[in-house]
């Protein structure tokens, strides 16, 4: 309020100054006066031209650097994604029909088939392939590592210990494994293994560039195990937490072989075609019937329930 | 000297605005009337799991909880419907649905079959006509206002109701329901009067 009122009395004398220079020349025809004389609404204060910001728009930054010199390098809106597993099993093992059975009669036959891996000339070139990227693989101890490796995935997987997990397993088998287990309770058990783990397949094969090489070795393992599964509320649905049960499987191991921070971990699992049917679950289930045409009738003692085609798959 | 003061208060609140703004949302000093995180906590009860059952313990029923949020409809007509289908079994719900003539009918009928539908993918529920209703009620949902225009410039709030609806399907048969006797209700109201405690005798 002081300050206004100041620069006022201080601009009174200049003013008068003024209307008297005014006077002057409105007596003079030469120099005409001007139409409008300003007394009262003169200007009388100066404000400096950088606080006026508010109407002012913003100058293109980009166009004052070029003009400056500066150059900036294309940025690129990219997002790096690592891919630290294949997408799946290439070239799967194709278990011989009858393994693990005992069958006497062509106990020669498996023998011959069951022989070492030393047949399968692309498995030895696997081999010598991961043998040059990671120099602590061999035939004889990777077995025993491997069946450690598949013993803490699953012990994990009953905790439901998540880090861990992704440790021991590949990304692509994680979901596999866990998918509808968040609300269930999961209690596993590795008894003993009745025949010690085999290498039977390897392959190496690289994904999107050249270079980029994967391990996938395939593990041929008998054990005996305890599965139960309790579903939301405590109930068993299914296996039993003291019968043990004879497994034959085969374990798909992976590791990044150009990615010095690789591990082995569990990648999938091997279904051959001859596998017997699993237990069923503690529970009735409806299957869909057949699609009938409005005439026609549902013949419930004739219907034969269809059975799947015996396919190897690969979990 | 008032000009100077009135100053340092005006610093004062601005940094205190500004230290506001810095600290996240979820530790504002200022009380909100809303919770911050919604409660949406009867579609969290599908999510509780039960340690296995040790196998002299009776068996746990299988439970759904199922609701709808934000039903055009009021929640005082809704009751009506959720206190008809209490305590019934979902098959004698669902027909006593069919044929009621209220728009909520509908709507409840749907969520009863959607939930039917869950328990049995769900949550382990193994005859999908062996559930009953347990608890079945409405709630208000988050209205929208509007003006209600009346006579001689004079206005009124009106709202637009919504509701929620909320129920609880249970496996099993449903629990049966004993009609009051006269001589146990005679019973009862004898043993409430013999249970008074007399207050400031001797």
């Amino acid at each position: 309020m002081a300050a206004p009122v100041r620069r006022t009395l201080a601009a009174l004398p200049r003013a008068t100054f003024r209307s008297l220079q005014n006077a002057e020349a409105c007596l003079d025809v030469r120099h005409p006066l001007p139409f409008a004389l300003q007394v009262r609404t003169k200007k009388r204060h100066f404000v400096p031209p950088a606080v006026r910001v508010k109407g002012r728009t913003q100058r293109d930054p980009e166009a004052k650097a070029r003009a400056a010199g500066i150059v900036f390098r294309q940025q690129y809106m990219e997002r790096p994604i690592n891919i630290a597993c294949s997408a799946g099993i290439f070239d799967p093992y194709i278990p011989p029909e009858g393994d693990a059975r005992l069958s006497t009669l062509s106990k020669d036959g498996l023998k011959q088939r069951t022989e070492q891996i030393r047949q399968s000339a692309a498995s030895q070139l696997a081999i010598r392939k991961i043998k040059e990227h990671d120099p602590q693989f061999t035939t004889k101890d990777f077995p025993q590592r491997a069946q450690e490796i598949f013993i803490d995935a699953h012990n994990a997987l009953a905790q439901f210990d998540k880090e861990k997990l992704h440790s021991l397993v590949t990304e692509r088998c994680y979901p596999e494994m866990t998918r509808g287990n968040r609300y269930k309770t999961i209690r596993w058990r590795f008894l003993e293994s009745l025949e010690p783990p085999r290498l039977v397949h390897t392959r190496c094969p690289d994904m999107v560039t050249k270079g980029n090489l994967y391990g996938q070795v395939t593990l041929r393992m008998h054990s005996r195990q305890t599965l139960a599964i309790y579903d939301r509320f405590g109930r068993l649905m299914l296996g039993s937490e003291e019968e043990p049960k004879d497994v034959l499987e085969y374990l798909v191991i992976e590791r990044h072989l150009v990615n010095p921070y690789g591990r082995w971990r569990l990648h999938g699992k091997i279904v051959p075609a001859w596998a017997p049917s699993k237990d069923p679950v503690i529970k009735t289930v409806m299957i869909p019937g057949p699609e009938l045409k409005p005439w026609e009738e549902f013949d419930a003692l004739h219907y034969e329930i269809p059975k799947p085609k015996a396919v190897q798959w690969s979990k | 000297m008032a000009t100077l003061a009135a100053g340092r208060g005006l610093a004062s609140l601005r940094g205190l605005t500004g230290f506001l703004h810095s600290r996240p949302q979820s530790l504002s000093c200022f009380h909100s009337g809303c919770s911050l995180e919604s409660a949406k906590n009867w579609e969290r009860k599908n999510l509780t799991l039960h340690p296995p059952q040790l196998p002299e313990e009776p068996r746990r029923p299988a439970e759904v909880h199922h609701c709808r949020r934000q039903i055009k409809y009021s929640k005082d007509k809704m009751w009506y419907l959720a206190k008809l289908i209490r305590g019934m079994s979902i098959d004698q719900a669902l027909a006593q649905l069919e044929f009621n003539d209220k728009k909520g009918a509908k709507i409840i009928k749907e969520v009863l079959l959607e939930a039917q539908e869950m328990a049995v993918k769900n949550h382990s529920v193994e005859y999908k006509s062996n559930l009953y209703v347990a608890e079945s009620f409405s709630g208000k949902g988050q209205y929208l206002k509007r003006i209600r225009y009346h006579g001689r410039g004079m206005f009124g709030i009106m709202d637009r109701v919504y509701c929620h609806y909320f129920v609880k399907l249970v496996e099993g048969a449903p629990p049966a329901v004993q009609a009051p006797n006269s001589l146990d209700q005679a019973h009862d109201y004898v043993q409430g009067l013999r249970s008074r405690t007399i207050i400031h005798s001797l």
